[in-house]
This record gives C-alpha cells, structure tokens and sequence, in this order.
C-alpha cells in the first residue's frame, strides 16, 4: 500500500514541538525583558509642577544634596525639601519669574506643592536611606548623576536584582563617606581594595535576607 | 482519641467539648480548615465570583501597564521636631473613669498609631492592658459622631455657645435652680476646677455622677471603716499571701496594670530557692485572677460575705484580734478551707492581703478593711490614700435624678459622657423620664442611644485630640496632650465644663495651662511647664497616705445592720452583672479589636452570653448556644447559655455592654443589653432570677477549639514543692529519642542569634500582648462569622487550659506565638519558598512569594500560621486606615503570615546600632507583645550572647522547648508554670 503521507512528514511532530518550545521561550523573554522595571521604569521622567532643574542647583550651582534633602543621613527617608528651604534663596534670587509663580503663590498661599515621585519603590521593600549613606553608598549608585539632569529622571531599575548586585558586592560601590553626595567623585583604578577595606573598617555585611528589606 | 498521660499525670482540656469527644471537636482538630472554610459562600457564588474577577482581571491586565502616578507633599514649613520617616512620642494619660493611665504615644508625620505605656509613669511604668493598646483604634472610628447636632440637625459649636449663653444668664440669675449635669466619673484637676466655678456659679444646681460600673461600694466601705474617703492601694509584690473574695484585681479591677506587675513580681521564681506567693480566690465565676489562683472555690456571690465573716471567726478563734467582728452570727454554711487560710493568713504576719471586688456590697468591704487591719496588713501590705481631684459614681445619684426630673424640678440636663438611655439600671425607665426635661443637651463621642432623644448632642473629642489632664489610681497627676487636631468638629471634658462654668468658650489649653499654674506654683512656671509637658506626669505627685485609725464600733454596728449572711435562698438562681473583659461597660464596644479579643476565660468573642455552670445548665436541660430567657424583676432578655466551667452552681453570670443599638457598625447587633435587667435598688448581683430555655440556638464565637495541639505536653507544671525537689522536672516531662535531623542544619553560631522565652509563671492571661500586636502589625479583624469559621488572624494568641475536674478545674494561660524553628516544618513544605529562614534565625514570610498552597499552616505543628481568606483589610474605612502601622507590609487576600519577632523593630534597632557603629544593646530590641506585657512574662533577644536576659532566662531550670521533641528546634522556649498550694488542703 502506497505511503498516504511522504518521509518528511515525520518530522513535522518534531518541528511543532521545537515551534512551541522556541514560542513559549520567545514569550518568557519578550515578558522578561519588556516587563522589567529596567525597561518599564529606567528613563521615568515625568513633568513636575515647577520646572525645578537640578542640574543648575546641583550641578552649576554645586548646592550640596543636603542642602535640601536633609533628612538623608538620620532617617530613612531622604525628605523633599519644604517649600521654606526654597525660599531661603528665592525670596531674594528671582522671586517673580514665569518659573517662580507656582512657588510664591504657594508661598503666599500656604499650600504645599504636589511633586510627582520619581524614584518609586514598591510599598512592601523598606528602604533605608540613612544607612546607605552612612555606609558609604553614593547617591548616583541609585539616583543616577542628578547634576546633570535638567529634569530628573529615573537612572536604575531599582529592581531586587539591582539591589542585590550591590548587596552581595558591597564593595564594587563604596566610597569614603564625605564623598557619598559628591557627583563628581571618580572611583579609583583600586575600587576593590578600597572597597574591601572600607568594608572591613565599617562591618558593612548588608543583608540578602528577605527581612533585610521586606517586613 | 486516647489522652496521653502528661506531666505529673494531669489532664489538660480546652473545652466542655473535648471532654466529652464530640464529633464538632474531633472535626476542628484533624481539619486543618474546618469545612467550608475554605469555600466563599456568603452572599457571593463561585460562579458570581469568577466572572467579577475575570472581569477585574481584563481590567488589570491593562491598567497594569501604566506606572501609577504618586505625589510627594512636603511641608510649606516643616515643624521643628518632625522628621519625614522618624516616629515621635508624646507622653501623655488615658483617662479612665475616676483614674487614668499615663501613657506614650507613636506618632508618624503627625498621625498616632501605636499606644504604649509610659515607662516614668507609676500607673503602667511602661506596660499596658488591652484597653490602652486598643485607643488607637477607638480614634480612627469612622462612626464617632462628626457634627453638633440640634434635635437631630446638624448645627455648630458656636451655635451651642450661643444658646449656652443664654441659658447661662439665665441661671446665673436664679442660682442654677432647674439646672442638672449627668457626667461620668473623672480625675481631672482642670475639670474639677472648673466644677467647682460651676456649682458656685449655680448653687442650686444638681451634678450627679454616675458610673455604671464603679469602686462605689469599696469606697462606702472604707468610709465606714476609717470615717473618710480612702482609696486602697495594694503591694502585691510584698504578700506571702493574698485572698481574692470575688475581686478580679488582674484584670477588671481599678489599677489592673499595677495589680498585675505587682503581683507577677511576687511570683517571680529566678532560682530553686526562691519563694513564691500563693494566691486563694474565693468567686461566683471564673475570673482572669481566678485563673491564676493556687487554691479557687466558686460560691455564689451572695455568699463571699459569709465567707470573710465565717474566715473572721476563725482568725479570732486563731487569736487574731479582728475589731469590729464580735457578735455577729455565724455563717451556718461550712466552706472549704477556711480554717487552713486563716491560719495561713496568720501566719504571714503582715504580709497578707485581704481583697475584695467591687460587686460586693460595702458592708463586706468594711469587714475586709478590719481584716486587713487585725491581720497587721494596713500600713504595710494595704495603704490608703487621700484621693484629690476625683468624683466617684454617686450610690442613688440617677435614681434622684430620675425622680427629681419626675418632680418636675429639673428643666435643662446636661449629660457629660453619659449614656443613660444605654446604661441606666431599667427601673428608671429613663427613656420616659428624659422626655419631661424641656433642654436636654449632651456631649459623648458617639450618636448613641441617648443622642437621638435629646436637644443638643455634642461630638466628644478624643483624648488623643485634646487638652487636659487627669490622676491615675495612686494620684499621680499626669497630662493629657492633643496628638492630633480633632478630626471631627468635636469639643473635649474640659471645654464642655468650661463653658457650662463660666458661659464663655476656653480652650482646652488655656484651661489646663491656668489649672497648671497653681499645681507648679514656685520657681519658673515654663521650665516645669515644659517638664511636664515631656515626661507627661508631674513626678512624686501620687496622693498622700492616710494614717487613720480603723473604727472598730462603726464597722461593727455597721455590719450587724448590713447582714453579710444572707438567707440561703434554696433553689433560687442569681444574677450577676459583670463588666466585659472586651467593651468593659460599653464604651469599647464600637472597637473591633477589642470585640474580637477572646475573653481571657471563656474564649468568647463578639457576643456576650449567659454564663451557667454544668450543673446547673443540666437542671434547666440547655447546652451551649443554646438561647434563654432570663426572667427577672418583671423584665426579661434573651441571651445565649455559655457553660463555664468552674462557676459557682445557681449563678448566671451576664456581662455589660454588650447590645448597643444604633450606635455604631461594630457594636450593633452584637449581643443582648444587659442594663436593660439591672435594677437600681439590687445592686450589681442579685437572686430571683428564672431561666426558661426558647428552643432557639444561636451560635457563639468561641476560640477554645481553635489551633489545638491535640493532646501532647504543651502546658507543663508543678507545685513549688515538687520543683524544689525535681527542678528540671519541665526538661524531663517528655522523653524521646535522641534528636537527629535528616535535612542539613545551619550553625547559627555567628552574629545576632533572635529568641525569646515566655514565663508561664508571670503570665496572668491578661490579652495585651493580643491587641498590642494587632495595632503593630496591622492585623486586620474579621468579623464575627470569619471567627466562627476558625479564621481570626490574631499572631499570638492565649490558649487556656483547664485541669482537673468540670465542676472545679484549674485553669493555665499560655501564649502562643510563631516559635521561629531552626528547623521549620512550614520551611520545608512550602514549593515556592515563600517562608524562609534568614541568617538571624528568624523564620521569615515572604508576602509576595505566597500563592496561598497553605502547605506550611498544615505542617506548622504549633498552628501559627494565619491565612488572609479574604481582602479584609482593603474593605476597611479610610479613616480607620489611618491607625496601621506605616513599617509593616499591609497582607493581601491569599497569603499566609504570622508572627515576624516584630522584624521591623529589630531592623530599626540594627540600623540605628550600625550607624553608631556598635552592637545591638540587650534590651534595645523590644516586640510589641514584650512591651504591652504587664507581668514581664516575655523576653526577647540575641541568645548568641551569654550576657542577654533571653539567654539568661534560657538557662533556667524551668525552661522547656514547646514539642520540642519533634526536633523542630524552636527558639521562642517557655518557663514551665508553677503553683504554690498549701500544703495543709487537701485536693478534693
């Protein structure tokens, strides 16, 4: 009796499986990678209320980070400055500029002005700023170089992924703790051993356990 | 099920239920989930569910591609002291009836959230009750009443003022005549200052204080025995020996939490030679103190008189002088060993304590007074003080008052905190009787059952929204800072009277402040001002001691005109009228976490019920659930039967508070009114009361069943004799075979090692621990049928055992809380690693990995494991949002958790330590349930290090590892409990 089907037909089960196989791979790392917060969330600059630049304030002016965000270094939130802080300066320095009006009439007017976060962790990961910096941890290690942004945007992924890199490696990113707000600070040809031993010197073991940030 | 014979061969049961094997028993134990729990069955069909939620799923699916946008406020000006991410604390006082709690109070960013007690304070010195911790809560109550109402319209407080004004000059003219003030009791210097402006201002006006649960008859007691008004104060850390005559003074008594402290204290066992006291309770039911006793016997209330006269005699037979007892009859009823306590009375020679509860009438207080005095305890054991600044429940206050309204005398009545319609004895009839007043005005926190029948209703603030000041029991006098602006438009006490005083409107502040200038009369005002403001107590301002003599005669002819023999009346059932160890008298009934609190003893919650002993319960043929008609001075309330055991026969005990109509979501519906039986001329027990059984059921929310451990040695003890000669006898209970693992162990030999012990011989079962961890660790409540279906979500929870026979058994508390295993049975059977252990020992749940398999909760042999069934806490009101805790993980529907060793606050601790560049201190780390606790049951701490009280504590003889021969390696161990019988009586 004659074959209904030719030779090569029996591969075509082979085949499927392998176009299944290759399709739910293809799936897996389309939503691997456009599902991450590195592609979703990396580049996140939303159009504040006020135009504020940092790249005049931090950058040109070389305003220090603490100046504004004071509450860096003894809590755990790094603060947005009140609108007091402002006006420090901007009673003086431009107070009746097109940029300025939300500001002064804020002002004026006692009422706070609604920022738009940026860098957003998920409610359930507890971030401590206070003792990032205390260790040594830049501020460009997670916001970016914020003195060269006109409008701020996210810089890292600021995923568990990319916290852990630098929880098992602490010492690829540290640096002597008066440099931590410093943005032009270069990491010397050494970093490792510098690392290593700021590490040793400060008892710095940061947690890869989950209750080092989830409570 | 076979029972295995345990330590010492004692029996340990939970309930009437798994004595008797019934088949409801045997199914909540060997099901995980009782049936159906897992089902989503009320009001919604599976079918419903799955398309609302393939729906929301659509939804989900593309709302879930946009980043939700989230703004920052900051402040215009930040205030000096606040910084974002940094909790302040404010001391300030809890004002309780006619005493106060000095209390400090975690604030985020200007939002309470956690109570604590303040450490400088002698009313708590730290620790706390149920009913501190659960304020927070009481605050954010989205049904407290919001607006000044006017017959039910709503109007402003300066509307009031107005009126006020006017009403003022007009009584102002005639003296106050027609004029009459319903408040509570208070403690307040500024409140009873500005009283005192207002009966000047209006001398014939009335006040009449009324408590519906008070010391009243302590006080009249006293005052028969000293000629003045004395308040007594206990040192129940300095007694060899205490007798209890129906006085739960660990829990619902004045004081509890000094009570408690005190009395843990001086059980305290640290070594094998150390001693103990040993505590008689003679009660009608089971109490929280009775749960703690060394020797209990249940007598009907009526007969606790006879018992302290009956122990008189035999004290005077003993050679005790005991003055004022001479002639008197005695009692013809014979009680358990009253001869042997006399004796052991006598024997402590001024160190015994003689204390009796508040139910009891005066006449038995007057005897305890000369008790104590014979005993050589006064002065010693037993001080009195002066109270300064306080008003006490009036005896016949409302039954003047209603009878004067009646008259027609009383044409404009202010109500100051006061619920009469709710809580006036029945008799009274007050709905009728508040209706012939012309201007009824009333200030309360709620729109409660009297505010829809009066003039004027008031909003109340909140103490944690107020100016004022209050005297804790000892009299030290503390203050009362706002934590927040009113969140509603609402007036505090002190304004109220204020302006009913003086006809203008003062601010809380300025009152207090002007009240204050005399209190710290003498050198700079500010800088004490200032001082006070910080610790939230004026220190060493406890009131002074009084050092009277007792009056003998007056306490004699007093006790021979007030019989404490009563007739015995056969066959007659009696009635008592109990405060709620939950809503106390109704006023914490609007509390969910209070009403979901299972009741130290009965394990009750939602719902109060007619408590009946066996026997007596078998007389009328009812069981549990089922529904009576109690039957009593003409008025009748149906309640559900509860069968205690260990109550007194022919006593039904009901407990107030309960049945609140209109008033709030959590309170409605939820019980029966027990007011609606009282009788103003009965006191707060009484006989002739009938029982008829409906037919009907209802079914209680009981926990007694709840996470059971099935029959293995959980709870063990021992008297202090046989400890003396087996110390170890806790290590010993159980023998097994040497303990290998067959999975890889960790060494956990290095940095932070979290463990904890739990002294069973501290903890008296008060429930704080309970509540202070549901307000750290935003546990949500469930509700009433969640709780039936063996779903409430407390993470320690206070498993109650009894022992010994159904009709008189002894009873252990035990906290259970996650053990944190080394090796975790929950570990090794979750599939995608949602429970883990860190580095620190500390078994860890990780929210976002659970998928809800539930595996661990099955394989957690000490049922720990909490499972969210449903969404509970997203369906919460706004308002009520506001009390969570800002560092814990809000838990979504179908994860699982438990207890974390209260991680947040170790992580703080850790962050702080490393950036001061040192270790942890001992110590710095404290769990919620640790600090609330009053008697210090709880350590916790690094056990790697030697030096540590946990450590120290793990050393001890008496310490013993729960089921630790399963080889689960917990590291939360306990203290084995122990009692401290006389030797003399004989078990019966």
């Amino acid at each position: 009796m004659a074959q209904i089907f030719p030779k090569w037909t029996n591969y075509l089960g082979h085949i499927a499986v392998g176009f299944v196989a290759l399709k739910l791979i293809g799936i897996t790392a389309f939503f691997w990678y456009f599902g991450s917060p590195e592609y979703l969330d990396v580049g996140y600059r939303p159009i504040q209320p006020v135009e504020y630049n940092h790249k005049v304030h931090a950058g040109d002016l070389g305003i220090d980070c603490r100046y504004c965000h004071t509450s860096v270094e003894y809590s755990a939130r790094a603060n947005v400055p009140p609108l007091a802080t402002c006006m420090n300066c901007h009673k003086l320095v431009k107070p009746d500029t097109e940029k300025m009006q939300l500001v002064s009439a804020s002002w004026k007017g006692r009422d706070a002005i609604r920022w738009i976060r940026v860098n957003d962790l998920p409610g359930y990961a507890y971030f401590d700023h206070s003792i990032h910096v205390s260790a040594g941890v830049s501020c460009i290690e997670c916001h970016g170089n914020v003195a060269e942004m006109d409008i701020v945007r996210q810089a890292k992924p600021l995923s568990m992924g990319f916290c852990l890199d630098c929880h098992r490696n602490p010492e690829l990113f540290l640096r002597p703790v008066d440099q931590v707000t410093n943005m032009k600070w270069v990491a010397p040809p050494n970093q490792q051993e510098m690392g290593q031993l700021l590490r040793s010197e400060r008892n710095i073991n940061p947690p890869q356990d989950c209750s080092g940030c989830h409570r | 099920m076979k029972k295995k014979e345990l330590t010492k061969g004692k029996e340990y049961w939970r309930s009437l239920d798994q004595l008797a094997e019934t088949p409801e028993y045997k199914q909540f134990l060997e099901r995980e989930f009782p049936e159906g729990a897992s089902d989503c069955d009320n009001a919604w069909s599976r079918r419903k569910f799955i398309t609302l939620m393939g729906a929301s799923l659509a939804m989900a699916g593309l709302a879930g591609c946009r980043r939700p946008v989230e703004k920052i406020v900051p402040y215009v000006e930040r205030p000096e002291e606040v910084v974002p991410g940094i909790p302040q604390h404010y001391a300030t006082s809890m004002p309780f009836g006619d005493s106060a709690y000095g209390v400090l109070v975690e604030s985020h960013e200007g939002r309470p959230t956690k109570m604590e007690g303040n450490k400088l304070h002698p009313s708590t010195g730290g620790a706390s009750s149920a009913f501190i911790q659960a304020q927070i809560l009481g605050l954010y109550d989205p049904d407290r009443s919001k607006t000044v109402l006017k017959n039910g319209k709503p109007k402003t407080w300066n509307d009031f003022v107005l009126t006020w004004i006017g009403l003022h000059e007009k009584f102002k003219k005639n003296g106050g005549e027609g004029l009459a003030v319903l408040g509570g009791a208070f403690s307040s210097p500024t409140t009873s200052r500005l009283r005192s402006v207002f009966q000047k201002t209006f001398p014939k006006a009335k006040w009449i204080t009324h408590e519906p649960v008070s010391d009243r008859n302590i006080y009249d007691g006293l005052k028969v025995a000293y000629g003045q008004a004395v308040r007594p104060q206990y040192a129940f850390d300095k007694a060899d020996v205490i007798l209890s005559l129906d006085s739960d003074f660990l829990l619902l008594e004045s004081d509890s939490v000094v009570n408690a402290r005190r009395f843990a204290n001086g059980r305290n066992v640290e070594s094998e030679q150390d001693k103990m006291n040993r505590l008689y309770v003679v009660e009608c039911g089971y109490s929280t103190t009775g749960a703690n006793a060394d020797h209990r016997q249940a007598v009907k209330s009526h007969e606790v008189g006879a018992f302290a006269l009956s122990l008189a005699h035999e004290l005077k037979n003993l050679g005790v002088n005991i003055p004022g007892v001479e002639s008197q009859l005695v009692p013809q009823k014979k009680f358990k060993w009253v001869k042997e306590v006399a004796r052991d009375l006598k024997r402590a020679g001024g160190r015994s304590i003689v204390v009796a509860g508040r139910r009891q009438p005066a006449a038995v207080h007057a005897l305890v007074a000369a008790l104590n005095e014979g005993l050589g305890n006064a002065g010693k054991t037993v001080l009195y003080t002066k109270p300064v600044d306080t008003t006490f429940s009036d005896r016949n206050g409302l039954k003047t008052l209603a009878n004067d309204i009646k008259g027609g005398i009383v044409s404009t009545l202010v109500m100051i905190d006061s619920n009469p319609l709710y809580d006036a004895p029945a008799d009274l009839e007050f709905a009728t009787t508040l209706s012939k007043v012309s201007t009824t005005i009333q200030l309360s926190n709620y729109v409660d059952e009297t505010s829809t029948s009066v003039t004027w209703h008031i909003p109340q603030a909140h103490f944690l929204e107020s100016w004022g000041d209050a005297r804790s029991y000892d009299g030290t006098v503390g203050i009362i800072q706002p934590l927040i602006q009113p969140l509603f438009d609402s007036v505090s006490d002190v304004e109220m009277v204020g302006l009913l005083a003086e006809g203008k409107f003062t601010k809380g502040y300025d009152a207090v402040r002007k009240t204050w200038e005399v209190i710290l009369r003498g050198g700079n005002f500010e800088t004490k001002w200032r001082r006070v403001l910080h610790d939230g107590l004026l220190s060493d301002s406890a009131s002074e001691l009084v050092s009277a003599r007792l009056r003998g005669t007056a306490v004699a002819n007093y006790l021979s005109d007030n019989s404490l023999v009563k007739n015995n009346q056969a066959g007659s059932l009696e009635i008592v009228f109990a405060a709620s160890p939950a809503v106390y008298d109704g006023r914490f009934a609007g509390n969910g976490w209070l009403q979901e609190l299972p009741h130290p003893v009965t394990k009750l919650t939602w719902d109060n019920a007619a408590l009946l002993s066996q026997s007596t319960a078998k007389q009328i043929n009812v069981k549990n659930n089922d529904i009576v008609k109690l039957d009593y001075r003409g008025r009748n309330l149906e309640l559900p039967v509860w069968i205690q055991p260990g109550q007194a026969e022919n006593c039904v005990i009901v407990e107030l508070g309960y049945g609140r109509h209109g008033v709030s979501k959590i309170s409605d519906a939820v019980g029966a009114n027990a007011f609606g039986l009282k009788d103003s001329a009965a006191g707060d027990f009484d006989s002739g009361l009938v029982l008829t059984k409906t037919g009907r059921t209802h079914k209680l929310a009981c926990t007694q069943n709840h996470w059971s451990m099935e029959d293995r040695p959980i709870v063990r003890e021992a008297t202090l004799e046989e400890y003396h000669e087996h110390p170890n006898f806790a290590k010993e209970a159980v023998k097994h075979p040497p303990l290998e693992s067959m999975f890889n162990e960790p060494s956990y030999a290095e940095g932070y090692q979290w463990g904890m012990t739990v002294d069973l011989n501290s903890c008296v079962g008060c429930n704080a621990c309970m509540v202070a961890c549901n307000s750290e660790n935003n546990i949500p409540v469930v509700g009433r049928e969640q709780v039936i279906e063996g779903r409430e979500m407390h993470w320690i929870r206070l498993d109650r055992y009894y022992t010994g026979n159904v009709e008189d058994p002894e009873t252990v508390h035990q906290p259970v809380l996650c053990q944190h295993c080394e090796n975790a049975p929950c570990e090794q059977v979750c599939p995608v690693g949602a429970t883990v252990h860190d580095a620190e020992g500390l078994n860890t749940m990780v929210y976002n990995r659970c998928i809800g398999t539930r595996y661990c909760s099955n394989n957690c042999p000490y049922k720990v494991r909490r499972f969210n069934f449903f969404n509970y806490t997203s369906d919460y009101d706004e308002l009520a949002k506001m009390a969570q805790n800002p560092d814990v993980t809000v838990r979504f529907r179908g994860v699982m958790e438990k207890c974390t060793y209260c991680v947040q606050r170790i992580s703080s601790a850790k962050i702080t330590a490393k950036k001061e560049r040192r270790d942890v201190r001992d110590g710095e780390i404290i769990p919620a349930c640790q600090q609330a606790c009053p008697a210090d049951a709880l350590t916790f701490g690094n056990i790697n290090d030697p030096g540590s009280e946990v450590s120290k504590r793990k050393k001890h003889s008496r310490n013993y590892d729960l089921l630790g021969e399963l080889n689960v390696k917990p590291r939360t161990s306990y203290l084995a409990k122990l009692r401290n019988p006389n030797p003399e009586i004989k078990k019966a």
